[in-house]
């Protein structure tokens, strides 16, 4: 046999081929990819846009007011002059134009462009933030947790605690501390025995598994889906005093589910990978293999999902506003400027088409961008480029 | 002097809608301070397995420890919590996989995985940590190990990410590193380094090293000690001269007539006729009896007793000990 040193990897090494970070590799292949560069940039416009918009459109006097009236110059077509004998000097358009044109009340759209394209933004951002969060927590739940079973004594538990609390959301305080004693105290005696190696024989049912977690987490995303999520949105902000924050909630509330299920699909593979079990044999806890090892290996099709849903969450709110349950009126946003501007589609069609093309090109952008990335971190749809 | 690690009689079953596999149906080994024991065998003989449960990284269920102790330091660490085990994984017992390319994370660099290896059992300030990586860099030889340092996984070879997961065992000075096949991955230049990384690491350390492998090359550059298992029981144990020079259990005499060697060039390789048995499905008496040239009709009946050949060397195999000891009186 012969001889090897030991280590003559070392002596004999080739010239390092170019070393690059993930993250120079990553622009590289983007670049590649003209579309999702194009919808990187718009969104990178729409995002300052919007932020830009935000500070010049709000408090007290500012600079473009999407808010003031002039009710002589109603219905002024697109980069139309203002009349200036009609209008004293606080009225003048800031740019000695009506860059959009005017709507019936004389607004500048303009203006109310830039108020409603923070409110597009926050609404994308906050629903899918949400949507991401509560996706991640019950699919994490669901793909590594997934086979413990939830036994009678959960369910029991759960029981006292839900009634617990809603005796004392409805005022009856009395049997809500009863209830929610009950439950400490049976959560106190099942931690103290622990497991019991052999439960009486009368208490031996609480034991019996019912349901996994799995089953649980995922049969409830599944009745999720079934509602139409549009019309669920519409029957909860009819019922919820309409205001920005409680359709942002409403949108992301109802869109967790595509999420989650990525998420459990990823955790179930990542579960099994070697370098979870290796990571497990050097003593890392359950909470730090989930948030250091899996989450940031589960998040490239997360990210994809959420830029993706950036733009159906625009879309949803738009279509809202549109319908007259969003963002209550003095507040302007590319949806409820659409809706306003519909009664003069022939007299005015730029009341219609600005904020069309505006919602178009923003949610374009979106979707471009999340196929972009999805092609780039999926390895077998990398070899197209 | 009590073992640092002693198995007895340990049984893993693995519980299926109707059958239940016997994966490891009785083992039993030792490992001393400061020596290599080799457990030999075909895949699927329960090797891994028993390296898992003495890690308690049996998935529970469908795994299932049916029975047996195991002593890690004369204290018994089959019944503890998972946060005690926590405390002696990595720290006192590490392990060292079969697949370097999968074993590490891939979006984390080196560095900051043989940090988290220090980090998780002491605590102590980063920039000690670091120094730490890359003394122990050093130790397993990956060249200018700063900069090893900074790289992702995938910017290694499969025997710099070798390295790597041995100096990620090596972080905490474990009392034993169990090597799980850490050769199988890797092309046989590469593997004769990381064994020879393995004598010298171990000489260096003063610990004890738990080897499972099938290769029986391995075997005999490293070992002191030799557990041959077959189909979840071990079938001859002793010290590694013993083993090779006189194999008294059939399938240990098998499996040493199929290596290649010089002095059998230009024959066809002897193999052990017949595959191993399904673990659910073992033949009753001496598992091997199907594939054995020995076998008599005891053999399909009765479970072998361990023979005692004296120096540590057993072996289940009673008609060939009867044999012997005929030949010698």
């Amino acid at each position: 046999m012969t001889k090897f040193q030991p280590h003559s990897e070392s002596s004999s090494e080739a010239p390092p081929a170019p070393r690059r970070t993930q993250g120079q590799e990553f622009w590289r292949l983007f670049k590649k990819n003209r579309l999702a560069l194009a919808g990187l940039a718009i969104f990178l416009i729409f995002f300052i846009i919007a932020v830009a918009g935000l500070s010049v459109t709000s408090g007290t006097r500012p600079y473009f007011d999407p808010a003031l009236v002039r009710l002589p110059e109603k219905l002024r077509p697109p980069l139309s002059r203002p009349n200036l004998e009609v209008l004293i000097p606080g009225e003048m358009p800031p740019l000695g134009m009506y860059v959009f044109g005017t709507d019936d009340l004389g607004r500048d759209v303009f203006s109310r462009m830039l108020q409603g394209a923070w409110v597009s933004l926050t609404v994308g951002f906050v629903a899918v933030g949400i949507a991401v969060f509560v996706g991640i927590l019950l699919g994490g739940i669901a793909g590594y947790y997934g086979q413990t079973s939830i036994t009678i004594n959960h369910i029991f538990l759960f029981c006292l605690m839900l009634g617990g609390a809603s005796a004392f959301a409805f005022g009856s305080l009395f049997p809500g501390v009863i209830l929610l004693i009950a439950a400490i105290a049976f959560l106190y005696r099942s931690a103290r025995s622990g497991k019991p190696a052999k439960p009486s024989l009368a208490l031996a049912w609480l034991q019996k598994g019912a349901t996994s977690v799995d089953t649980l987490i995922m049969r409830f995303v599944d009745i999720m889906l079934c509602f139409p999520s549009f019309f669920l949105i519409l029957t909860v902000v009819a019922l919820l005093p309409a205001s920005i924050y409680n359709i942002m909630i409403v949108i992301g509330l109802t869109s967790w589910m595509g999420t989650t299920r990525f998420v459990r699909a990823e955790f179930l593979s990542l579960r099994e990978q070697d370098f979870v079990t290796a990571a497990k044999a050097l003593g890392v806890g359950d909470r730090r293999i989930i948030f250091r090892h899996m989450i940031p290996n589960a998040v490239a099709p997360v990210l994809v999902s959420a830029t993706i849903g950036i733009a159906g969450a625009i879309l949803t709110e738009a279509g809202l506003s549109f319908l007259g349950f969003g963002v209550p009126p003095p507040y302007a946003t590319w949806g409820n400027i659409l809706s306003d501007g519909k009664r003069f589609i022939f007299d005015a069609p730029w009341l219609t088409f600005i904020p069309g093309f505006a919602i178009l090109i923003v949610v374009l952008s979106f979707n471009l961008f999340g196929e972009g990335l999805r092609d780039i971190l999926n390895p077998k749809l990398r070899e197209r480029y | 002097m009590s073992p640092l690690l002693s198995v007895q009689n340990l049984k893993v079953y693995f519980r299926g809608d109707e059958t239940v596999a016997r994966a490891i149906d009785g083992v039993s080994y030792e490992v001393h301070a400061g020596e290599t024991v080799c457990l030999v065998g075909e895949s699927g003989c329960g090797k891994t397995v028993s390296a898992l449960t003495i890690l308690g990284l049996i998935p529970r269920p469908p795994g299932e420890i049916a029975g047996g102790k195991i002593f890690f330091k004369g204290r018994s660490i089959l019944g503890l919590k998972e946060e005690e085990f926590q405390q002696i994984r990595g720290k006192r017992i590490a392990m060292v996989f079969q697949e370097p390319m999968t074993s590490l994370n891939p979006v984390f660099t080196v560095g900051d995985q043989i940090k988290e290896a220090i980090m998780v059992h002491e605590a102590i300030a980063d920039r000690q940590a670091h120094s730490r990586c890359v003394g122990l860099l050093k130790d397993v030889g990956i060249p200018s190990p700063e900069e090893r340092l900074r790289d992702y996984p995938h910017q290694l070879s499969g025997g710099q990410r070798q390295r790597v997961m041995i100096a990620m065992a090596l972080a905490c000075n474990p009392n034993i590193v169990i090597a799980d096949e850490p050769t199988t991955a890797l092309d046989v230049t590469i593997q004769k380094q990381i064994l020879n990384l393995f004598k010298e690491l171990q000489k260096a350390r003063d610990m004890s090293l738990l080897y499972i492998t099938h290769d029986l090359n391995v075997v005999r550059e490293i070992a002191d000690c030799i557990y041959v298992m077959y189909a979840g029981i071990i079938v001859e144990q002793g010290k590694m001269e013993d083993l090779f020079e006189h194999a008294r259990h059939p399938y240990t005499m098998g499996l040493l007539a199929s290596l290649p060697h010089r002095a059998k060039r230009g024959r066809i390789l002897y193999s052990i006729p017949g595959t191993v048995p399904d673990p659910a499905y073992k033949p009753g008496g001496c598992p091997f009896h199907p594939r054995c040239e020995h076998a008599a009709g005891i053999c399909k009946k009765e479970f072998p007793e361990m023979c005692d050949y004296g120096d540590g060397h057993l072996s289940r195999c009673p008609v060939l000990y009867e044999r012997t000891n005929t030949v010698t009186f």
